[in-house]
């Protein structure tokens, strides 16, 4: 009780450190889906329903689109104003609540604080998961403690986080904004490398903010959903989805897909559908992203006639196109993502990129570390659960020793500090 | 058993983690020498009565061995490349925990500068800040220095700052992991290379010549740090061309000296009497004098501090007859 009136107090102090406007939004969204969700019982539960989720999304919508970044009206008038963090991530929880609430699959929150501090719980805010409240519940307000065991496990995963951000995603950043910088001089191959690489920072990126989170969260007493299971192991764009950002997968499938009809309404229903589900993930991600999910959404209608009996055919060809449509997240402009994909097939020029991979800005040595740590990550993915048992039977000396090594590693060959200003995880931008 | 063991490990790595640290900073010995002449000092004997603070502008053209030979004066120069005035206050500040010198011989070159000048670089703030031990001094000069893109820890863990030198590790940075190479006689930088004015940039109209607040505060201070021990403070401004020291810049210090009763030499005033040569007495085009122009320039103002000030004819002193050979063998 203590602790999560102290997690409340410490979440809410740390989002208002970000702008008092970060606050009022996250309390708008918190007050009016608490009160519309205890106001089920009314005769007027749709009317209410449809109305908070749609003033809701319109917030998210409006903020993210009109009065932003990449909105219309910034084009003309400058208001100065950054994005309420994390309110693409907590606008899913409150639209899952209160769906949750009114199709009855649990009770509506009574305790406002308990529910104030499911929304605003600040470890994964920042990039997720997108938490439901039914779990989130079973593990916020059961009886826990901080344990050794939790301290060594949370720790141990946000080590195994910052391993993957500072050595890997801050790597390969260099090379992807070196590419990304100039539209000219880096084509054809440049851009194939780029997607490749992209691929390889946005997975240690985010998974290793994930593990951070996770780790926090298990350092008090608090089990998160994971949100990846090893996606480069895919057979499929649709396995990918099942492995990839999982939590935001579980919202599009259960408030999305399923809503409009899932596959129960025959073969072109279900492939519209999945498209709409695509496109609003898209849409989640940002307005220059629909094209990234309409492609993924084909890919997963008629995923399967691409598949062949080889296993590992299979998963070098989804990782191949998963790579190819990062393009969109490379350039954030459409028009420029296409034509910089076109290239591809254009511009053989890879005997140039051969020539100048050492003058993307990483020397020799730092791909020799990139190789080696990125064979780690995936190694360790694909073996999580036997590594993890080995990992739980070794001697606390060893535990240790591992640890302190993985914290040198970090120290010495992470990149970070001047020079470099990647600080923020690609994700929290979404 | 099982806890002594873990608090071994520990200990383990807490080693190797100093170790790295000291592996991974710059040991500005054979390379980088700018940075090395503020630990020098440590090893010294505290016994000067002349002490030159500034920046590169006291190092490359000040040579206590010359004073010492011409008067018989023990002096040190405290420079460091691109001194701010807020760092040569503070070392003054450090210098005075050691001794009491007589003198104090400030360039006021960087009065020119404050904290928000686009010369204030990181990179000059480690030259002076990261060989300094540690004491209140230093953490204040951290504090006072630091730019925004700059933070304290990095400071104190330099894995931090400098963990990327992972890759340019050379056999310098393992001879003097343990120890400090002797790059200066004094604090004198010598360099014999000759590189004669030829073109001077234009000297372009400023929007502003007037000190800042800031630097004037600084001045002052450093004034109230000599009056506090009794010692004389004197302002010079050294011979250099580069970068042009305008005569607004001028007019205001000759106030300022006038206004606290103390001495101000701009020495570039008195290049004819010094006798430089500045076709063949600076090693970069005027910025800096070189070995010849730092030996004319030393014993003219020896002459001038030892008849001016209350200074002690050390002659003879065995440790500065050693001294003087070394330099005499070194720099002919």
């Amino acid at each position: 009780m203590l602790m999560n009136i102290i997690l409340l107090i410490l979440s809410l102090v740390i989002y208002a450190s970000f702008g008092i406007t970060n606050l009022i939004f996250i309390l708008f969204s918190t007050i009016t889906s608490y009160i519309a969700a205890r106001c089920f019982k009314n005769k007027y539960k749709k009317t209410i329903l449809i109305s908070t989720i749609l003033v809701n999304a319109i917030i998210l919508l409006f903020v993210k689109f009109i009065l932003f970044e990449e909105g219309i009206f910034n084009q003309f008038i400058n208001l100065n104003i950054i994005i309420p963090l994390g309110i693409s991530y907590y606008t899913l929880q409150v639209i899952s609540y209160l769906v949750d609430v009114y199709k009855g699959k649990y009770e509506a929150e009574k305790n406002i604080f308990k529910y104030m501090l499911f929304i605003t719980y600040i470890p994964h805010l920042f990039i997720g998961p997108i938490s439901k409240y039914d779990d989130m519940k079973e593990t916020l307000f059961s009886k826990r403690r901080i344990t050794l065991n939790n301290l060594y496990l949370g720790t141990s995963r946000i080590i195994w986080g910052l391993l993957k951000i500072f050595i890997i995603a801050n790597r390969i950043a260099i090379i992807t904004n070196t590419i990304a910088s100039d539209t000219k001089i880096y084509t054809g191959w440049y851009v194939l490398l780029a997607v490749f690489m992209y691929s390889i920072q946005l997975y240690s990126d985010f998974s290793g903010g994930i593990d951070i989170v996770m780790g926090i969260s298990k350092i008090l007493g608090i089990d998160l959903r994971e949100n990846f299971d090893s996606p480069f192991n895919s057979e499929s764009i649709k396995e990918f989805w099942r492995k990839w950002h999982i939590s935001l997968g579980i919202w599009l499938k259960e408030y999305i897909y399923i809503p409009l009809g899932g596959n129960r309404l025959g073969a072109l229903r279900k492939n519209i559908n999945l498209l709409i589900t695509f496109i609003v993930s898209g849409i989640w991600h940002g307005i220059n992203y629909i094209v990234w999910g309409i492609m993924h959404g084909i890919f997963v209608m008629f995923g399967n006639n691409l598949k062949t009996p080889h296993k590992w055919l299979n998963r070098l060809g989804t990782f191949i196109i998963v790579s190819l449509l990062w393009v969109f997240f490379i350039w954030s402009d459409t028009f420029t993502a296409l034509k910089m994909f076109t290239t591809i097939f254009i511009n053989f020029n890879i005997t140039d990129v051969m020539q100048n991979i050492l003058n993307l800005g990483l020397s020799l040595s730092d791909w020799i570390i990139l190789f080696i740590f990125t064979m780690i990550l995936f190694v360790y993915d694909k073996n999580k659960i036997k590594i993890k048992s080995i990992v739980k039977n070794i001697s606390p000396e060893l535990k240790i020793t591992i640890l302190c090594t993985t914290i040198l590693l970090i120290l010495v060959f992470g990149i970070y500090g001047i020079g470099f200003d990647v600080n923020e995880f690609i994700y929290s931008n979404f | 058993m099982k806890m002594i063991k873990i608090v071994i490990i520990l200990i383990f790595f807490i080693i190797i983690f100093v170790l790295l640290n000291m592996l991974l900073k710059p040991k500005y010995a054979d390379s980088l020498v700018e940075g090395s002449m503020i630990a020098q000092y440590y090893d010294e004997e505290k016994d000067h009565e002349v002490i030159f603070i500034g920046d590169c502008e006291v190092y490359a053209n000040f040579s206590p061995m010359v004073m010492y030979e011409e008067e018989g004066i023990k002096a040190y120069v405290r420079g460091s490349s691109q001194q701010m005035i807020w760092q040569s206050y503070i070392l003054l500040k450090e210098t005075l925990k050691y001794e009491k010198p007589k003198v104090v011989v400030f360039n006021v070159n960087s009065v020119r500068y404050d904290k928000e000048s686009e010369e204030v670089s990181e990179a000059y703030n480690r030259l002076t800040i990261d060989q300094m031990k540690w004491s209140k001094e230093k953490l204040e000069m951290i504090k006072e220095s630091m730019t925004e893109e700059e933070n304290f820890l990095s400071y104190i863990f330099p894995i931090l700052r400098y963990h990327s030198r992972y890759d340019e590790l050379t056999n310098e940075d393992i001879k003097y992991l343990f120890k400090r190479k002797n790059n200066t006689y004094n604090g004198f930088l010598v360099n014999k290379t000759i590189k004669g004015v030829t073109i001077l940039p234009t000297e372009k109209d400023l929007p502003n010549y007037n000190f800042s607040d800031e630097s004037i505060h600084y001045l002052e201070l450093i004034l109230k740090l000599c009056e506090e021990n009794n010692i004389e403070l004197v302002l010079i401004k050294a011979p250099s061309l580069y970068p042009h020291w305008y005569k607004q810049y001028d007019e205001q210090i000759k106030e300022f000296a006038i206004k606290h009763n103390i001495d101000y030499y701009n020495l570039k005033e008195y290049a004819d009497v010094i006798g430089l040569d500045y076709s063949l007495d600076t090693y970069d085009g005027g910025l800096h004098l070189n070995l010849t122009g730092a030996t004319k320039l030393s014993k003219y103002f020896a002459s001038l501090l030892s008849f001016r000030y209350d200074l002690t004819n050390y002659k003879g002193d065995a440790l500065y007859d050693k001294k003087l050979k070394i330099y005499k063998e070194e720099t002919e």
